[in-house]
C-alpha cells in the first residue's frame, strides 16, 4: 500500500467517515477530527512506520495532501 | 531497598513521575520495562540514563487505551523476561474539559487509559508473577477533590482507587500486594497543561504546609517502599503524598 492509501485508511477509520470523503484538499476539520482523533491517527501511523511524529508539526499541515507529504518526509528522514 | 533479580514494568515510565519510579527501582537493582505511548526519543533517552545504573532496560511502545496493544506488550514481556515481579500502573492521559463539554469518546479514552488498562495490565501481570509480586497504582487528589476541567481524569482515578482495593483482596492469596499512592500537583509536563490554565501550581505551593511542591522523587520513594517486603502488611491502601495539602485546606505558606 502507498503511504497515501495507508493514511487514508487510518484517518477514515479513526474519524469513522467513508473513504470517499478523503481527498487532497480535505482538511482535518472537514473530516470532523478533534484533537483526540488526531492523537489516535498520529499514533497509528507511528506504529505502522516505526517513526516519531511531533504534534507541533501539525500546525503546518493544511490538508490531507499536506499530511501525506509530511508523513512521506518523516519516513524518508527515518530511513536515512 | 534491594530489588535485585526482580523485573518491573512501569507504564508511562519514560518521563515525569514514571521516570523517577523507573530510576528508583533500577537503583535497587531491578530490571525495568518502560512502556510509553508516542515520545520515542524521550523514552530512548530515559532508557540510556537508567541503563547506566547497571540494569537491563527494555522499552515497549503501546497505547494502553487499546486492549490488543496491552496483550501485545505482555506477549513481549513474557518472551523477553518470562516473568514479572513488580507492576506500576502509572501511565495516564485524559481530556481536560468541564463536565458539560465532555463527549463519550473523551470520556472513554480517559477511562480506558487510566482505569481499564489498570485492570487489564494487572490481569496479565498476575500470570507472570510466579513468586508473588507487587502492584502499585498511581492516583491523584482529583479522585476525591474537585479541580477545574479535571472531571474525566478525577473520575477515572476514583475508579483506579476502588479497583486497587478489589485487586488487593483478590490477589492476596496469590502473594501479590496491591496498593496505590495519590499525590497533589507534581511538577511534570502533565501539570503544565492544567496548571497554566488554572494558576494551579502557585496555589498548590501556597497551600502546602510542607513548604514545597511534591517532586517525582517523593512519589518514587513511597512506591519503592510499597514494592519492598517492609510494606507486606499494607494492602489495598492509597497513600497520600501531598505535604499536608489535603488535610489543611486553609493553610497559607509564608515561606518564600
Ligand atoms: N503531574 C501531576 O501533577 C500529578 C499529580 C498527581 C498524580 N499524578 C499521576 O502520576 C502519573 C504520571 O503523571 P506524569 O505527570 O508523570 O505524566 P506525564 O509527564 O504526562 O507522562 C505520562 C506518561 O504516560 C505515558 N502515556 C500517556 N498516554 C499513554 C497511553 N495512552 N498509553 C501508554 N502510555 C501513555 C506517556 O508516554 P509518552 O510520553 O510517550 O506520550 C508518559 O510516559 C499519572 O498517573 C498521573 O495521574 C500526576
Amino acid at each position: 500500500m502507498s503511504v497515501e492509501e495507508v493514511v487514508k485508511e487510518i484517518v477514515t477509520r479513526v474519524v469513522r467517515r467513508p473513504a470517499a470523503e478523503f481527498a487532497g484538499q480535505t482538511t482535518f476539520k472537514d473530516m470532523g477530527a478533534d484533537s483526540l482523533d488526531i492523537v489516535q491517527i498520529l499514533s497509528a501511523i507511528e506504529d505502522k512506520y516505526d517513526i516519531e511524529l511531533d504534534d507541533e508539526d501539525m500546525v503546518d499541515v493544511k490538508d490531507m495532501a499536506g499530511f501525506v507529504a509530511y508523513i512521506e518526509r518523516k519516513i524518508s528522514e527515518n530511513g536515512n | 531497598m534491594s530489588f535485585k533479580g526482580k523485573v518491573a514494568l512501569v507504564t508511562g515510565g519514560s518521563r515525569g513521575v514514571g521516570k523517577a519510579i523507573s530510576a528508583k527501582l533500577a537503583d535497587g537493582g531491578a530490571d525495568v520495562i518502560i512502556n510509553y505511548f508516542r515520545k520515542k526519543s524521550t523514552a530512548q533517552e530515559t532508557a540510556r540514563e537508567i541503563e547506566k545504573k547497571g540494569v537491563r532496560v527494555h522499552l515497549i511502545k503501546a497505547n494502553l487505551a487499546e486492549a490488543d496493544k496491552i496483550d501485545g506488550m505482555f506477549v513481549e514481556i513474557e518472551k523477553e523476561f518470562g516473568r514479572l515481579d513488580i507492576l506500576i500502573n502509572n501511565a495516564a492521559s485524559g481530556v481536560a474539559r468541564p463536565a458539560l463539554e465532555l463527549d463519550d469518546r473523551g470520556w472513554d479514552w480517559t477511562m480506558n487509559v487510566n482505569a481499564k488498562a489498570v485492570l487489564l495490565c494487572s490481569q496479565h501481570a498476575v500470570k507472570l508473577m510466579k513468586d508473588g509480586g507487587k502492584i502499585v497504582n498511581i492516583s491523584s487528589l482529583g479522585s476525591r477533590m474537585v479541580m477545574p476541567v479535571y472531571t474525566a481524569v478525577g473520575v477515572s482515578k476514583a475508579a483506579l482507587e476502588a479497583l486497587t482495593r478489589y485487586l488487593a483482596i483478590e490477589f492476596a492469596p496469590l502473594g501479590i500486594c496491591v496498593n496505590g499512592i495519590s499525590a497533589s500537583a507534581v511538577l511534570t509536563e502533565a501539570l503544565k497543561i492544567y496548571a497554566e490554565a488554572q494558576g494551579l501550581g502557585d496555589s498548590v505551593y501556597q497551600s502546602t504546609p510542607a513548604g514545597r511542591m511534591v517532586a517525582p522523587e517523593d512519589i518514587a520513594d513511597v512506591v519503592a517502599f510499597l514494592c519492598s517486603q517492609q510494606s507486606y502488611m499494607i494492602r489495598g491502601q492509597i497513600i497520600i503524598i501531598d505535604g499536608g495539602y489535603s488535610v489543611s485546606p486553609s493553610h497559607t505558606n509564608n515561606a518564600k
